[in-house]
């Protein structure tokens, strides 16, 4: 990328652009600044396989493709289409238990 | 655009990745090379300029959008969030040449227009290549780590896998009908109404006492458990070789010739003297003296080595095919004799460069496979045969995970086997692509499985540096059914680049996928004693009961004898082929 021509300047990082950052992308940053947004995707990851969700969801695109046809299907298709289906299906259990991981996250951090 | 990834068919590029490679030459995406971040708790990619940089949308300044491009032209980093807005596709749409963007946090490339994937080979190569020299630092630096990604590796069973085999295995028992038309079509051969009782004096034919001939040990157990390898039994005793035919057939009864020497004839000899119901122990000495014709330089009263011995038997009785010019020759076929339609499968090895990441394969026919110990034992300090014994019970919790356990088991040895390993730099591969010799990585899988796999543990370590040769008694657990999938190639080249193009053909969906890859334990060979003097001990398993075979001493032990026993050879079976005692059943 150093040695392409037409080149923009490159974007600054978010924090100098003199717009007040929101509380979400405060919480954001500092979770993938110490790691921890890593480590919780990770469990997130191993919690939805465990319980099938990954399975279903693969399922649906199989079904969607099925029907459309695969030359006529593109990622953002899927996207789209198991989006509100998968928000929908995530276990309450699975929910609880992010949720306090982030919880507990925060409180360590004394932001 | 094609959808078959993991093999046979390339996705067709879209115009704009096509167009953005003939304008950036033949590294398009060299300088994304440096930016590419593999983490360790899963081993996934993503695409970093820094390694803690904090990646957001230039555009909305939010970092917290859930897909971030970088534009590969000129690493503009742009939120994609339809049906909200795009501010990558606005971007590409804007600036010609800016078409293509690679996804930050699964470094998977993305054309902002088609708004779709796109696959590229290089840039597939180079991030298969990173997660492969990742996964070999994560793997020295904390073995324990390593240990329990192989396990999710060995643990799971891929679908396709299970979806490809033609026929499911069922068991199957006869109805009324059947019964009867068994009955009428058979003649009993022993008198047992209940067939499913064998009382405790009585024997399973076939199990007959091997005199030893003169520290012929070696031999006779290598032959019990030939003559109980289910393929090798059928084809004899259903008269596939028939020594009176062959021998005629090769001009023994004409002249003065006393007979044409034939391992196979010989086996067909032992076969029919060891089933025919005769108790007594049999003398192998036909087969003996035949084999010392085969074998000259092993032809000696010493004590020999039963995996030597073994080989070249098969060896022995593939030889006589060169006369046949009907059959083919190669044995990775297993078209060529019984022996390699027996024991013969496929071993695939690949070499990867570590500059380029191209990859080379190549495949052997092996009969047998040989596995190394560990090195070195950190976790067990306690003897070997103490442990043993408490290592029954512990075999449900350490499954593929000896580590954790510190004791070596068989799946570990495979995993070890099948993982991919840095070569010594004293080893550099020639690459293609580079021209030059370079560091690369090697890994083993298993393309085709034979009918029946011999796993032989490398125990005798012959160091002719110190002009010494030791034997390693260290324990091996070892599973009485085994599941091959993991090691298969299709199995491992999956894990290993998941929904990544290959860099090179894969076209792993054939012979390995039409027999089931379930195994079932049948014979063990066991070693006692030293290097110099030392005895050969063979376990049967006929009817779920378990037979020592001491030379010409047979006698019924318990499963967990031979569980503690010091394992050297394995004998597995493929489920389909394997007969199990059947349960009482309640319909008769």
């Amino acid at each position: 990328m150093k040695h392409s021509v037409n080149r923009p300047p490159t974007p600054d990082g978010v924090v100098d652009q003199g717009k007040e950052p929101t509380l979400q992308e405060i919480i954001n940053i500092k979770l993938i600044e110490s790691g921890e947004k890593e480590r919780l995707m990770e469990l997130l990851r191993e919690r939805l396989i465990e319980c099938g969700w990954k399975d279903e969801m693969k399922a649906l695109c199989r079904a969607y493709i099925k029907k459309k046809g695969r030359n006529n299907v593109t990622v953002d298709d899927l996207v789209h289409l198991i989006t509100p289906k998968g928000r929908a299906s995530i276990p309450d259990s699975i929910k609880a238990e992010l949720l306090q991981r982030i919880r507990s996250f925060l409180v360590s951090t004394a932001l | 655009m094609s959808s078959k990834i993991n093999g046979n068919v390339s996705p067709q590029q879209c115009p704009h990745l096509l167009d953005f490679r003939s304008r950036n030459g033949s590294k398009p995406f060299r300088a994304l090379q440096d930016c590419i971040r593999v983490k360790p708790p899963g081993g996934r990619a993503a695409i970093r300029r820094e390694p803690s940089e904090v990646p957001g949308c230039g555009t909305c300044e939010e970092s917290s959008r859930p897909r971030l491009y970088a534009c590969v032209a000129c690493a503009a980093v742009l939120c994609h969030s339809p049906p909200l807005h795009s501010h990558a596709s606005t971007h590409a749409l804007s600036n010609p040449g800016h078409e293509i963007a690679v996804d930050v946090d699964r470094a998977e490339l993305f054309c902002c227009v088609c708004r779709d994937q796109v696959y590229d080979r290089d840039f597939d190569s180079a991030i298969v290549l990173a997660q492969s020299i990742n996964a070999i630092a994560t793997a020295t630096t904390s073995t324990s780590g390593a240990t329990a990604m192989q396990c999710n590796v060995a643990g799971s069973q891929p679908e396709n896998l299970r979806k490809r085999r033609r026929v499911d295995y069922r068991p199957w028992a006869p109805d009324s009908r059947e019964h009867v038309i068994i009955g009428n079509h058979s003649i009993l051969l022993h008198d047992a109404t209940n067939a499913s009782l064998i009382s405790s004096t009585e024997l399973p034919r076939g199990l007959r006492g091997l005199n030893n001939l003169g520290n012929t040990c070696f031999m006779s157990s290598v032959l019990q458990a030939l003559l109980h390898t289910p393929p090798l039994r059928n084809y004899f005793l259903s008269d596939r070789h028939n020594r009176y035919y062959c021998q005629q057939k090769n001009g023994a009864f004409n002249g003065t010739k006393n007979s044409i020497l034939c391992l196979a004839c010989d086996m067909d000899a032992m076969f029919s003297a060891v089933f025919s119901g005769d108790r007594t122990p049999y003398s192998p000495a036909k087969f003996l003296y035949s084999w010392w014709q085969h074998a000259a330089n092993l032809a000696s009263y010493e004590q020999q080595d039963a995996h030597e011995f073994f080989i070249s038997v098969l060896d022995g009785i593939h030889e006589k095919v060169e006369k046949d010019k009907t059959k083919s020759r190669s044995p990775g076929s297993g078209e060529c004799c019984i022996a390699h339609r027996v024991f013969s499968g496929i071993l695939r090895s690949d070499v990867m460069c570590m500059a380029c990441g191209f990859t080379s394969t190549t495949y052997d026919p092996c009969v047998d496979i040989s596995l190394d110990l560990e090195p070195n034992q950190g976790g067990s300090g306690k003897s070997s045969s103490a442990k043993s014994h408490s290592s029954c019970n512990v075999e449900a919790d350490c499954k593929g995970s000896n580590q954790n356990c510190g004791i070596s088991t068989l799946k570990g040895c495979l995993e070890r086997f099948t993982r991919a390993e840095k070569l010594g730099s004293d080893q550099k591969f020639f690459c293609q692509k580079c021209r030059v010799r370079q560091e690369s990585l090697k890994q083993m899988s298993i393309r085709k499985l034979p009918l029946v796999s011999c796993f032989h543990i490398k125990r005798f370590e012959h160091s002719s540096i110190r002009k010494m040769s030791r034997k390693v008694d260290r324990y091996l657990q070892f599973p009485f059914s085994l599941d091959m999938a993991p090691y298969l190639s299709s199995s491992i080249l999956r894990n290993r680049f998941g929904n990544r193009i290959f860099p090179f053909d894969g076209d792993e969906q054939d012979a390995s996928n039409e027999l089931s890859s379930e195994f079932e334990l049948f014979a063990v060979v066991t070693h006692t004693g030293r290097l110099d003097a030392g005895h050969y001990v063979t376990y049967l398993r006929l009817s779920n009961q378990w037979y020592k075979c001491d030379d010409a001493w047979i006698t019924r032990v318990n499963d967990s004898i031979v569980r503690a026993a010091q394992g050297y050879m394995m004998f597995y079976v493929q489920k389909m082929l394997y007969y199990k005692a059947s349960e009482k059943q309640a319909a008769s």
